[in-house]
């Protein structure tokens, strides 16, 4: 038995991967519908670097709602990370990597205030974050002025992002290397444990000793900070723009609720959300090179946030059935424990059809 | 459907009685294992009878049968008063007049028992206009019914954990039309009530009876089924061991039926608390929420029992000792050093170890698995190399699941939430005592546990205390508290009533402390 339970956890079922299966959908429907437009290298190279800013929004959402604190100021925080930034260089004359420190320093304050209102005040997250976000968009108004400022025209300024790697944009080697970060903090470091915990359950964490406040306030600073490098790389590769944040927001969430039923299902995980954000990229453009229309993406997103949400529940009550079932039934626990022991909570068999 | 007063009596010279109950050849099986096989019952009408097996061994899948939740295997039949129950159609089965009241009582606290009794079936009322006076007529009639004298405009959250069950039965009996009841199932009621407070509840439960309707009493706790019982049915492993008058047996014989084995006893503390002179845990003039000022000293291997009613502060005094609820007032010192009033984290750094009464909103992580609930008091051990080393807490968590026989065995990688009570309190001993703590705080520790693993959790806390452990069980069970302590403190109104050595500890005694003196009533 022991070396049955050892055995790496790799488990290709369609449960933890269905949203991969969707991918390969999308990539075989869309190839054989419009060959010469999707099935390019320049398609796979163009959709990496153009959600890579998302896609570590996204880690930024994650982050603390491992922690089941919701922080809805990312957009916001990136938004006022790239005008800062920007500001700083065109209308200030700063060289760029000042500017990046002070943008993301900014940005750092904005968590530290997020995590003193969340934790010492304890104002609900949500509100919390809400409200912080109005904030910095007034901030942002403030510095700018209203006025959106021209792009730093230095070669370093666009070969931050846009330095060709392979044919790739380097910003897709920088979320790479983010997303490693990232699942290392949160899968195998203690603090990350601890960020499950308090998100499984505050109160028993408190009583395991676990220091939830602060951990609490720990997460909402990455994800501040890890919103503020995002929007430097956004002011980078796409320019500044006094309005994209807000924008950015939805899609990040989707893919983090998306990305909480694939890969290790029932948790908030990093590959997860990586791969909900490619499965919706994917099936974004695909339709948008079929038909040309452009509300596809918000469709897209908007129906993946809640079809997400509305799976995992729905998996989360049969989970309980199930549990409630077994408290005096001998019998689920000989068959689950024969079926994979190997795989993480894995509460449904039938994870088929999610929000995608 | 039939009312009470239309059904033909049995025809004279009719061989038996119909009972209220009939189950036969009930079978069930989950993903071809057997859950229950050819299970067979009778009650009587006004009979009450004890359904009692350890967890799994297919309780909960009979009352799942017969509230519609699953449907048996083929074969099996239900007859509810001579008439056939559907299967799989929980309308059907309350149309039938069977009830069921579930030990999670489902009420709204914060409502008046009067709204709680009418949410489901509807008020009276007047042109959509809830007619007041006639519902609380109809309230206090029907919880007249169950013995219960509260006024129905009370608020649910201000009665006493007995009377709150007893309202969750009137709502259970009560309807368009008192005699449809045929059947009430009672699914553990009294697995977190005080030993006063079940006297009270099983007195309700033989007036219910004495209306003539067929009482099916599920329970862990083995000499209430002597008080309220008729009869008992043994489950063991989803097979029927014994059907039997309660009359005919006694304690010893139940608990060999229900383990199937002649030397099923509960094992008893040996001399305790020789370890050592000094105190292992001072607490002098504890205040807080219930409590007034509890002072008493416990050694290093000694096993202290606390008892006392709902309301007399030993809810909470385990909970503020320790930090998880805030103290007011007073010092606590572990090894001779003082703790800070609400820091967990320092309590636990000083080598103590809390088990909260309820596992889902305090005790653990349910949405996490078995291994990381099990480990999060310890994680810095696994940390090395900047990574946890997962294949060393796997292994640990597999050497705890073996050692306190947590089945499924080996499954450490699943959802705590998929594991059954008893093995989740496993788990959560497992997590503490992995830590080797010097004092051990427990709050009902063994609540909604069946036998064998309140044997085996009473096994390990034992062991620790031979090792030097020193153990503070708060427990309404009394039983446990006898079969367990070296002395046990009784709390009334936040108060250290009383103390009873080794020699004085018997339920009867701690019965009799716990209430003593004038009781202050809370209307």
């Amino acid at each position: 038995m022991n070396s049955r339970l050892s055995s790496p956890r790799i488990n290709l079922g369609f449960n933890s991967f269905s949203g991969l299966y969707l991918l390969v959908l999308f990539i075989v429907v869309f190839g054989i519908w419009t060959p010469h437009l999707f099935l390019t290298l320049a398609t796979v190279q163009s959709v990496a670097a153009e959600q890579a800013t998302t896609a570590m929004l996204a880690i930024a959402v994650l982050i603390p709602i491992a922690a089941g604190a919701y922080d809805l100021s990312v957009g916001a925080t990136m938004n006022l990370s790239t005008i800062i930034c920007v500001w700083l260089q065109t209308v200030r004359g700063w060289s760029m990597w000042p500017a990046i420190a002070v943008a993301v320093g900014a940005c750092v304050v904005v968590g530290v205030v997020n995590g003193f209102v969340i934790v010492r005040l304890r104002v609900n997250s949500f509100i919390a974050t809400l409200g912080m976000a109005s904030v910095i968009t007034a901030v942002q108004d403030i510095v700018s002025g209203q006025n959106q400022p021209n792009p730093p025209t230095t070669a370093a300024w666009t070969n931050l992002t846009q330095l060709n790697v392979a044919g790739f944009q380097i910003i897709v080697l920088y979320l790479l290397a983010l997303a490693l970060i990232a699942w290392w903090a949160l899968d195998h470091t203690p603090a990350g444990r601890y960020l499950y915990a308090i998100g499984g359950n505050p109160e028993a964490s408190r009583l395991a000793g676990v220091a939830v406040g602060r951990y609490t306030w720990y997460a909402l600073i990455a994800s501040a900070t890890v919103s503020g490098i995002a929007g430097v790389f956004y002011g980078s590769q796409t320019g500044p723009s006094l309005t994209f944040g807000a924008g950015l927001l939805l899609p990040a969430f989707a893919a983090v609720f998306l990305g909480s039923t694939q890969i290790n299902p029932g948790r908030f995980n990093v590959w997860g959300t990586m791969l909900a954000i490619y499965v919706l990229a994917v099936g974004v453009k695909g339709l948008q090179l079929i038909t040309g229309v452009q509300w596809l993406a918000e469709m897209f997103n908007g129906v993946a946030l809640v079809g997400a949400v509305a799976f995992a529940l729905s998996r989360q009550r049969l989970a309980e059935s199930r549990a409630a079932g077994r408290t005096d039934d001998p019998v689920p626990e000989v068959s689950d424990s024969g079926a994979s022991p190997a795989q993480e909570p894995a509460p449904v068999p039938s994870g088929a059809g999610d929000g995608g | 459907m039939a009312r009470g007063i239309l059904t033909p009596l049995p025809a004279g010279g009719a061989a038996e009685p119909r009972p209220a109950l009939r189950i036969r050849r009930l079978t069930k099986s989950f993903a071809g294992m057997v859950a229950l096989a050819g299970f067979e019952l009778d009650i009587e009408p006004g009979e009450v009878h004890a359904l009692v097996g350890e967890n799994g061994s297919g309780k909960s899948t009979v009352i799942k049968i017969l509230a519609g939740y699953h449907r048996p295997g083929p074969g099996g039949e239900i007859e509810i008063d001579g008439t056939a129950l559907p299967f799989g159609s929980a309308p059907a089965a309350h149309a039938m007049g069977c009830r069921f009241v579930h030990q999670d009582l489902g009420l709204v606290l914060q409502l008046p028992v009067v709204d709680n009794l009418y949410l489901n079936s509807g008020f009276a009322s007047r042109f959509g206009t809830i007619r007041e006076a006639r519902t609380r007529r109809q309230a206090s009639e029907l919880l007249r019914r169950v013995g219960l004298d509260v006024d129905p405009r009370t608020v649910v959250a201000t009665l006493p954990l007995a009377q709150r069950t007893g309202v969750a039965v009137a709502r259970a009996l009560q309807g368009e039309d008192h005699d449809q009841v045929r059947l009430l199932v009672l699914d553990e009621p009294t697995a977190t009530l005080p030993e006063n407070e079940v006297h009270q509840l099983l007195g309700m439960i033989r007036q219910v009876a004495a209306d003539g309707v067929a009482v099916l009493y599920v329970s862990h706790r083995l000499d209430e089924i002597f008080r309220v019982a008729d009869n008992v049915t043994v489950l063991r492993d989803g097979h029927r061991v014994a059907t039997v008058p309660v009359s005919s047996l006694d304690k010893r014989r139940l608990v060999s039926l229900l383990v199937g084995d002649e030397l099923g006893e509960l094992p008893s503390p040996g001399p305790g608390g020789s370890g050592g002179v000094g105190a292992a845990l001072s607490v002098q003039g504890l205040r807080g929420p219930g409590v007034t000022g509890v002072t008493f000293r416990a050694r290093p291997g000694e096993i202290v029992g606390f008892a006392g009613i709902t309301g007399s502060g030993r809810e909470s005094l385990l909970g503020m000792v320790f930090g998880a609820v805030r103290r007011l007032g007073g010092v606590v010192e572990a090894g001779g050093r003082p703790l800070p009033p609400y820091d967990p984290r320092a309590a636990i750094a000083a080598g103590l170890a809390y088990l909260p009464p309820d596992r889902k909103t305090t005790g653990a992580m349910m949405d996490l698995s078995a291994r990381e609930n099990l480990s999060i008091c310890g994680l810095r051990s696994f940390w090395s190399g900047l990574l946890l080393r997962r294949t060393a807490e796997r292994a640990e968590a597999r050497q705890w699941f073996d050692r306190l026989g947590v089945r499924p065995a080996g499954a450490t990688e699943k959802q705590l939430a998929t594991f059954s009570g008893g093995n989740q309190q496993k788990v959560l001993f497992a997590k503490w005592l992995r830590l080797s703590p010097t004092v051990f705080l427990l709050d009902e520790p063994t609540q909604g546990v069946d036998v064998g693993t309140k044997a085996e959790l009473h096994r390990q806390l034992l062991s620790a205390a031979a090792g030097g452990s020193t153990i503070l069980v708060s427990s309404s069970d009394l039983e446990e508290l006898t079969a367990l302590c070296h002395r046990v403190l009784v709390l009334r109104a936040g108060r250290v009533a009383a103390e009873l050595g080794s020699s004085s500890v018997t339920t009867a005694s701690i019965s009799r402390a716990s209430l003593g003196g004038p009781e202050v009533l809370t209307a």
